[in-house]
């Protein structure tokens, strides 16, 4: 329904910064996520596009439209709070009409559009109730039927699950999914949740201290990390980061060799790899170490292993049992290393 | 596992036995007050103890018959009600300000209402006998309205305060993406949130106002604008001397209704009272 545009967004507080220099195009019809951990700006950057803050420099633009100067209520877009922010005084009927009755809309298709809304979120037979007589989970859906039922020209979700336990969020997180995609409403979404995050979005936007590291599909963030802040904030567990030097395509770390990498580098480098992407091995090992930890989570195994001062995190298979302070003997798959720059952490392809 | 249920039902006896000692001390004026006013005037002045008092309606009679009181409750109920009312509109949307926008000085402003409060009420009583007898307003239950109401401005906008500070922010932000404006946020989703805070807040200005003397004294020169408290002291003088039992008649009838209200909204008031002291 809307593109929103961001360019060169800057949020201070007298000397705090909340957010720097944030370009991005969000496509009609879009789903993006705002990845980042509690005050990278990702919430501050929602609230400037719902128009809730005001951005210190830049420009908001929606369908080409600049939005400095308008103001929230004016802005076609509707938001979910993570606290659900129901009226606690209106049943669920009377807070899904809220915003219909704010925007004049005809009453006569009041009864029509809640019966609608509370259908897509299966609330009808809650209709009656007030806020408190619900569950988290249904005050949830609530929260959402009441940005829906307006079809406004974006949503705006601030960490709507985050409350709610992990069995309910992830039947919540395919329900979200299910309405953006029938209703085709662009969408701004913001997590700390890297799973929500990689399951739900189209692109992923992942910030920290109030600015963007990387801007792309989930496949590109996992497979294509920028630098290590991405590569680490992604995957669980995350991919492990080993600090060494690079001489002549060879990598050399306390316990650990890997040789075959570009032979133009040479300094220290930090050499990234994700768990699942080293193996337990007989021969031809990367790194010997001692068996820190084993942890079976029923379809694979977590090992760690100690090598010099480093922790490295290995997904075994499920039947792998070992003994602690053992050694063991791991390969990584050379084609999935990513080497960084030791000092800014930035990429070196 | 025997004795110490016994200990515990020995705790138990003791508190009531405290708690019931408490509650005798604090009733024992109330009931001596209406053993009093139904009592013939004779028997409470006599010297000698009566055992076994005898029942009389004389107090209940006079105060009606002899004494305008229908005309002074009159009086107390609209003064009151009035400035509760004036309280409330000025209130709201202070308290709303005070609460939830950033402005300079807002801390300050906020301090200076309070701060009205904690003069002494005789340090301005005087300039305000002559503000009103510059206005023509000497001996009205408006002088009145006005007069309680100010007193108890600070308070009630405190009151309330401390309530919309406990309101989330979430929620406004909500009703402002949904489309409302300021005054529907405040209408819609403000007021009826903090409603528990805004009656306890009206209750205790109330108490307050029932019991105001001095400045009723000051305005209320004549029976036109006398209210229970000052017709009260007037019982007190005269040629028939101390009418004791319609005094305390009087006082205990006055006393019934606060009482009433406080126990339908004892809850909601010692929350009131602590001001957010907790949160806030």
């Amino acid at each position: 329904m809307a593109r929103i545009e961001l360019s060169g967004i800057q949020k201070r507080w007298g000397n705090v910064w909340g957010v720097r220099d944030v370009d991005i195009d969000i496509g009609d019809e879009e789903f993006v996520v705002f990845l980042g951990p509690s005050g990278c700006g990702k919430t501050t950057t929602m609230r400037m596009i719902a128009g809730l803050e005001e951005p210190t420099e830049g420009e908001i633009r929606m369908d080409g439209e600049v939005m400095n100067e308008i103001d929230a209520r004016d802005r076609d877009v509707a938001m979910v709070f993570q606290g659900y922010a129901l009226y606690p005084n209106m049943t669920i009927y009377e807070n899904i009409r809220f915003p219909l009755r704010m925007r004049d809309v005809p009453a006569g298709d009041h009864d029509r559009l809640i019966r609608q809304a509370a259908d897509m979120t299966e609330l009808t037979e809650y209709l009656d109730r007030k806020p408190s007589a619900l569950s988290g989970g249904q005050r949830q859906r609530a929260a959402l039927a009441r940005a829906v039922v307006r079809q406004p020209q974006a949503f705006l979700m601030d960490e709507p699950l985050s409350n709610l336990d992990a069995k309910l969020r992830q039947a919540m997180r395919v329900q979200i999914k299910h309405i953006q995609r029938e209703l085709k409403i662009t969408t701004v979404y913001v997590t700390h949740d890297q799973i929500e995050a990689m399951t739900l979005a189209d692109r992923i936007v992942i910030m920290q201290s109030g600015a963007i590291q990387q801007i792309g599909t989930p496949d590109e963030i996992y497979n294509d990390p920028a630098n290590t802040f991405v590569a680490g904030f992604i995957g669980a567990p995350p991919m492990n980061l080993i600090k060494g030097q690079v001489d002549g395509g060879i990598f050399t770390a306390s316990g650990i060799t890997v040789d075959g990498l570009r032979s133009d580098m040479s300094g220290a480098v930090t050499l990234g790899v994700r768990p699942e992407d080293c193996a337990v091995t007989q021969s031809d090992a990367n790194l010997t170490g001692e068996v820190f930890g084993v942890e079976p989570t029923g379809d694979l195994t977590y090992l760690t292993l100690k090598t010099g001062d480093a922790m490295i995190e290995v997904k075994a298979d499920r039947s792998y049992r070992r003994e602690l302070g053992v050694d063991e003997q791991i390969a990584f798959d050379r084609e999935r290393l990513f080497l960084f720059d030791a000092k800014t952490g930035t990429r070196l392809r | 596992m025997a004795s110490v249920r016994k200990s515990r039902s020995e705790s138990l006896f003791i508190r009531y036995l405290i708690l019931g000692a408490w509650a005798l001390f604090c009733l024992a004026p109330v009931l001596w007050f209406l053993s009093v006013g139904l009592r013939p005037r004779v028997e409470i002045i006599t010297p000698r103890p009566i055992y076994w008092p005898t029942f009389s309606l004389d107090a209940w009679h006079m105060i009606w018959e002899d004494w305008p009181m229908a005309k002074y409750l009159r009086n107390s109920v609209l003064a009151i009600l009035g400035s509760v009312l004036i309280d409330l509109v000025l209130a709201i949307p202070a308290a709303y300000s005070l609460s939830r926008y950033t402005y300079r000085g807002r801390d300050d402003i906020g301090f200076y209402i309070l701060s009205t409060r904690m003069m002494a009420p005789a340090i301005v009583a005087i300039p305000i006998f002559f503000l009103f007898r510059n206005m023509g307003l000497l001996d009205t239950i408006w002088a009145l309205m006005i007069i309680y109401a100010a007193v108890n401005l600070s308070i009630v906008t405190w009151i309330i305060r401390s309530y919309m500070l406990d309101i989330p922010k979430e929620l406004e932000d909500a009703a402002r993406t949904d489309g409302a404006s300021d005054m529907r946020i405040l209408w819609e989703i403000i007021i009826p949130a903090v409603l528990p805070g805004i009656i306890t807040a009206a209750v205790i200005a109330m108490i307050f106002a029932i019991n105001e003397f001095l400045f009723t004294l000051l305005i209320a020169s004549t029976p036109d604008a006398y209210t229970m408290s000052v017709a009260l002291a007037n019982f007190t003088g005269g040629s028939d001397g101390v009418i004791y039992n319609a005094i305390a008649l009087v006082a205990f009838l006055a006393f019934v209704p606060v009482f009433l209200v406080v126990v339908a909204i004892q809850k909601h008031l010692s929350r009131g009272l602590t001001m957010g002291a907790v949160k806030g």
